[in-house]
């Protein structure tokens, strides 16, 4: 995080969310949100709060709309109509600069794993430490060291991602999604191609924060294992563009 | 009439926005310096070596051999022509005026252009189709300061190490060449310290700098704009590389405009 002072100098939605204490505000909110372009019903508007500490997961079909959440919820696109509140701020509206400052909040597993191909596993986990902190580089390296070791990244460490299989990938991915000890985090597609016991695990460890309390994790998934589904609180069920909540 | 005008119209608009999304692209890559993290900045110092690696060490070979040949045909050429009318003193105008000032920035720039711009511009391409780009802009980071900084620093050093490079292989070249004639070195180093001022110097490295700073943004700009897919990857790099080119000539008349 940047220093107090540039903070207070800023004007921005990040500002007003800060000052105004909305740090206890929900962590992600969907109000409204079409998830086709033409809307068959008002009623048919998705509506989802994630609140602190739950692992919530939203559950559809390709065609659902399911995977636009996760892009909806960093601010990287927009939904057509309705608006996404993060910690309170509505992320789409904030300026480029503070959007990036504010999603150092935020962990993000894109579809795939979005791992850069020319940088090792570890620099991987790494990079938002080194870019989006201001930690020393000492900091840095024992932060990394932790994750990599909670991640079972140890003996891959140095591979590239064309070099290790799909689970270390994931698992590299992951650690990365964490590695600010974020509030939120944000999943897309997690568990595809991993088995349901490596699921369950990966879940488990991204949704415990730093210092052992639960963090809130928002997944969006095509299908969800009964072994993942232990570890979930909420398992939302898209359908027809409205969210309907499944039974556990 | 009017829908030529229109067409006319569109594309003219068309190209300035182009120039207008340079500019910002520009801007955006200068003002990534100040926001460098301190953990960043030891990251990029180590992006920073490795594209000096890639641009000056490894097209030094290259360059010497280029300006050596270049500067012996040239010296070669002008005293045979000179000579018949007893005026080899211009021999000084030559290698300074056409070699050091004119075709050594813009051989070297164009040597870097076909290495490193063609590589920068399908790295970024390739960035931007495999998703890396959105994947460090969710993670807060900005994107000109991972990608685009560092590369920009490195073909400004590279650019400008390599133009002094060519410009000292040139002048021993040309001395070779002036040997082979029948001329000593206290007569060549004369007539070539005698036009040679420090204009010349400064132009050298504000010609390193615009140069360089051209053959990273362009290929950067244009790389990052790729949208559809990987098939878009060699019109990118194409389109990156030609802008260079243009942009390179083009200052190249405004230096000579503004040294005048």
């Amino acid at each position: 995080m940047p220093p107090a002072t540039v903070r207070t100098a800023r004007t921005s939605w990040l500002t007003q969310a800060m000052t105004f204490g909305l740090a206890t505000a929900p962590p992600l909110v969907f109000r409204d949100v079409d998830l086709k372009e033409r809307p068959d019903h008002p009623d048919k508007r998705f509506q989802l709060t994630v609140e602190a500490g739950t692992v919530v997961v939203a559950i559809g079909d390709e065609d659902s709309g399911v995977g636009d959440l996760g892009g909806w919820a960093l601010g990287l696109r927009h939904p057509p109509s309705g608006r996404v509140e993060v910690f309170g701020a509505p992320i789409g509206a904030l300026p480029y600069y503070d959007l990036l400052l504010f999603r150092r909040r935020i962990g993000y597993h894109p579809v795939g794993d979005g791992l850069l191909q020319n940088l090792t596993l570890r620099d991987n986990v790494a990079l938002p430490l080194r870019f989006a902190s201001d930690h020393r580089q000492a900091e840095v390296d024992g932060r990394v060291n932790l994750l990599m070791d909670d991640f079972r990244l140890r003996s891959v460490a140095l591979l590239r991602p064309a070099q290790a299989n799909e689970e270390d990938r994931r698992r590299a991915a992951l650690a990365r999604a964490v590695a600010l000890d974020p509030d939120l985090v944000v999943l897309e597609a997690p568990f595809d191609g991993l088995t349901s016991r490596a699921g369950q695990d990966l879940l488990d460890r991204v949704s415990r924060r730093v210092d052992g309390s639960r963090r809130a994790v928002f997944a969006t998934v095509q299908d969800l294992v009964p072994s993942v589904r232990k570890t979930v609180q909420r398992v939302i069920k898209v359908a027809d563009g409205a969210a309907v909540e499944e039974a556990l | 009439m009017t829908a030529v005008v229109a067409a006319i119209g569109r594309s003219g608009a068309r190209r300035l926005s182009v120039l207008g999304g340079l500019a910002r692209f520009a801007l955006g890559a200068f003002r990534a310096a100040g926001r460098l993290t301190r953990a960043g900045r030891w990251v990029t110092l180590r992006v920073l070596i490795n594209q000096i690696r890639f641009t000056a060490l490894q097209a030094s070979g290259l360059v010497t051999f280029l300006a050596a040949i270049l500067s012996f045909l040239v010296i070669s050429q002008t005293i045979r022509q000179l000579g018949r009318v007893g005026a080899t003193d211009l021999i000084g105008t030559v290698i300074v005026v056409a070699v050091i000032r004119e075709l050594g920035p813009l051989l070297t720039a164009l040597i870097v252009v076909s290495r490193s711009g063609t590589a920068i511009a399908a790295e970024m391409a390739t960035n931007r189709v495999m998703g890396e780009v959105t994947a460090l802009e969710a993670m807060g980071i900005d994107p000109y300061i991972y990608l685009v900084l560092p590369r920009m620093l490195g073909a400004v050093v590279s650019v400008a190490a390599l133009m002094i490079l060519f410009d000292a292989v040139a002048l021993t070249s040309g001395y070779l060449a002036a040997a082979l004639s029948g001329m000593h070195f206290p007569r060549y180093s004369n007539i070539v310290l005698t036009t040679l001022s420090a204009k010349d110097i400064w132009l050298t490295l504000a010609k390193g700098l615009v140069f360089g700073a051209a053959v990273a943004i362009f290929p950067s700009y244009h790389g990052l704009a790729v949208k559809a897919g990987p098939t878009e990857i060699p019109q990118a790099v194409t389109r990156g590389v030609v802008a260079t080119i243009v942009a390179i000539f083009v200052s190249s008349a405004i230096f000579v405009v503004i040294a005048a």
